[in-house]
């Protein structure tokens, strides 16, 4: 048999390939990887066996991962707050942190979720902006305060976005992320597009892309490094989505370096973040 | 726990990791000349063969990537020319169309065809090829396809099924050894549940079942023999689901049917 990206002694895919997960303790783990794009709770169109707290953090401890950053399902579509969602983190608090859901048709929480930030620590991280599924487009007045409130913090913002999509494509976003030059983009999904990436991060400095989706599919990650460079892009899996372990993999299988692949489980954040949050 | 006993595990596990084998059971070749992401696409088979290898991958169930635009005769014909020179790494899937218009070998010829050609399954793109998959148009050649229980494959997405033609397939069909494929990222428990349950000969190929522990739940509910490693290539790599597969919280021996000895079941008709 070749010598596959599996078992080629020493390399970080080697590390994830042979170890049992579910026998050697959680602090052996070859890296901490942070997954920067979660959710939580029941979707309308999917079933999700393991979309609570309890059972998705199995699943997080079992796969190596040092923190999940999600928005709860209902806090963006439904009437649930994010007060609700910080006491969910606040149980699990090794590994669960969360963005504040802003939905643009809720002024009202926006406002007060706002006011309740500070006693959302340490568990909040930033903001959460979907505006594809609400369909609002990212520069619009709605999402003012939510971004000025980010930009005075230099808080991180995960947006989801989409190619294409007039509400969070790339011409929107690039008016936005140059508009809010002391914010933290987290482009979700990085367009699912590594050419739009690649357009906006030629742009800008304040843009980080995350990968939730992508990979697993056959030459993506090489593309994005290539394009936009291994120092700026994150991991995120949309958690109860995906799985973990296929995300990773996609990451560990791709043709890019070790240093790179490091660069995306964790050294980015790391350098962004800091460790102890 | 003692160290003795976790050294003696990682050693363990080490030796099954070694000797664990992937069979791709859902992978293509050649260009789909109609998706924009066809620079990606894997154009011949010496490149398909560098990818498993890279990837730990030691055979493959490939179908033409093409067939939807290029059609079925000259699909059949093609990919089995480029994959003779490598019969004992990849296997080929031909699809059929209606029985009446004589276009491909008749049901009196196929399997002997198949065999001639390292075939190892069947497939049908009936919304490209305009056509209507019931017992009017392939009823003489299923119930031969079914009583020798070779695999057929039913693919979503790429312009091709939906979960309702599915459904109608296996309502016409319901003996056939079909294996459903490209199931899309969106969970789709709802969708392919309910066919485990009721077609005991249908199975799922993996490569776009993503669900956070979702194989270890399906496997426990219908039976690890049911579902099947599958990489997707080239939309998807081999290696993603990999790792989720070694990782399954599944009995060794489940996870050897699920990477590779499933596959090898079905296509032992052949
Ligand atoms: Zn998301």
């Amino acid at each position: 048999m070749v010598t596959s990206v599996w078992n080629k002694p020493g390399t970080i895919a080697n590390a994830f390939w042979e170890r049992g997960w579910d026998f050697e303790a959680p602090e052996t783990a070859p890296l901490p990887v942070y997954d920067m794009h979660g959710h939580m709770g029941s979707h309308n169109a999917i079933y999700f066996a393991r979309c609570d707290a309890p059972e998705m953090v199995k699943h997080l401890k079992r796969s190596g991962i040092r923190r999940l950053v999600f928005s709860h399902h209902h806090a963006l579509w439904g009437e649930f707050r994010n007060a609700q969602v910080r006491d969910i983190c606040s149980q699990f608090p090794d590994v669960l942190r969360f963005y504040v859901a802003i939905n643009p048709h809720r002024p009202q929480y926006i406002e007060e979720d706002l006011k309740l930030y500070d006693s959302f620590k340490p568990y909040v991280v930033g903001l959460k902006i979907l505006a594809g599924y609400h369909k609002v487009v990212v520069t619009d007045k709605r999402y003012e305060k939510a971004m000025e409130f980010a930009a005075e913090r230099k808080l991180p913002v995960l947006f989801h976005t989409w190619n294409g999509c007039p509400f969070n494509g790339l011409d929107p976003m690039t008016q936005l992320c140059k508009r809010y030059p002391t914010v933290t983009f987290f482009i979700g999904h990085s367009f699912s597009n590594w050419q739009a990436a690649k357009k906006l991060a030629d742009q800008t400095e304040n843009t980080y892309f995350e990968l939730t989706s992508l990979p697993g599919q056959y030459g993506m990650i090489e593309h994005l490094v290539q394009e936009v460079g291994s120092k700026r892009i994150i991991f995120g899996t949309d958690m109860p989505w995906f799985d973990e372990f296929q995300h990773i993999g996609g990451i560990l299988s791709a043709e890019i370096s070790d240093e790179a692949k490091k660069d995306i489980l964790c050294g980015n954040i790391e350098r962004l973040l800091g460790k102890d949050w | 726990m003692t160290s003795e006993t976790l050294e003696q595990k990682r050693a363990a596990r080490k030796e099954w990791l070694s000797k664990l084998e992937f069979f791709d059971a859902f992978c293509s070749l050649y260009i789909d000349n109609n998706s924009e992401e066809f620079e990606s696409a894997i154009a011949s088979p010496e490149k398909l063969l560098a990818e498993m290898d890279r990837n730990g991958v030691s055979r493959a169930v490939v179908y033409h990537g093409n067939t939807g635009m290029v059609g079925a005769a000259y699909a059949n014909n093609e990919l089995a020319e480029g994959i003779k020179a490598y019969s004992d790494r990849l296997t080929g899937v031909w699809s059929i169309l209606p029985e009446q218009c004589h276009e491909l070998p008749d049901v009196e010829h196929i399997f002997v065809a198949m065999k001639e050609n390292n075939i190892g399954a069947l497939t049908l793109y009936p919304t490209w090829h305009r056509w209507i998959p019931n017992k009017l148009t392939i009823g003489r050649l299923m119930e031969a396809v079914a009583a020798r229980k070779v695999p057929v494959y039913l693919p979503l997405g790429n312009g091709e099924g939906s979960w309702k033609w599915v459904y109608d397939f296996m309502k016409e069909f319901p003996t056939a050894t079909t294996i459903v494929a490209t199931l899309g990222l969106w969970g789709s428990d709802r969708n392919l549940r309910p066919l485990l349950e009721n077609y005991p000969n249908l199975h799922a190929e993996m490569s776009q079942y993503w669900v956070p522990e979702g194989i270890t739940d399906m496997a426990k509910i219908y039976g690890a023999d049911r579902l099947l490693y599958g990489s997707g290539m080239p939309k998807m790599g081999f290696g993603s689901t990999m790792l989720s597969i070694v990782n399954l919280q599944l009995p060794e021996g489940d996870i050897e049917k699920i990477a590779s000895g499933n596959i090898k079941r079905l296509l032992a008709w052949n």
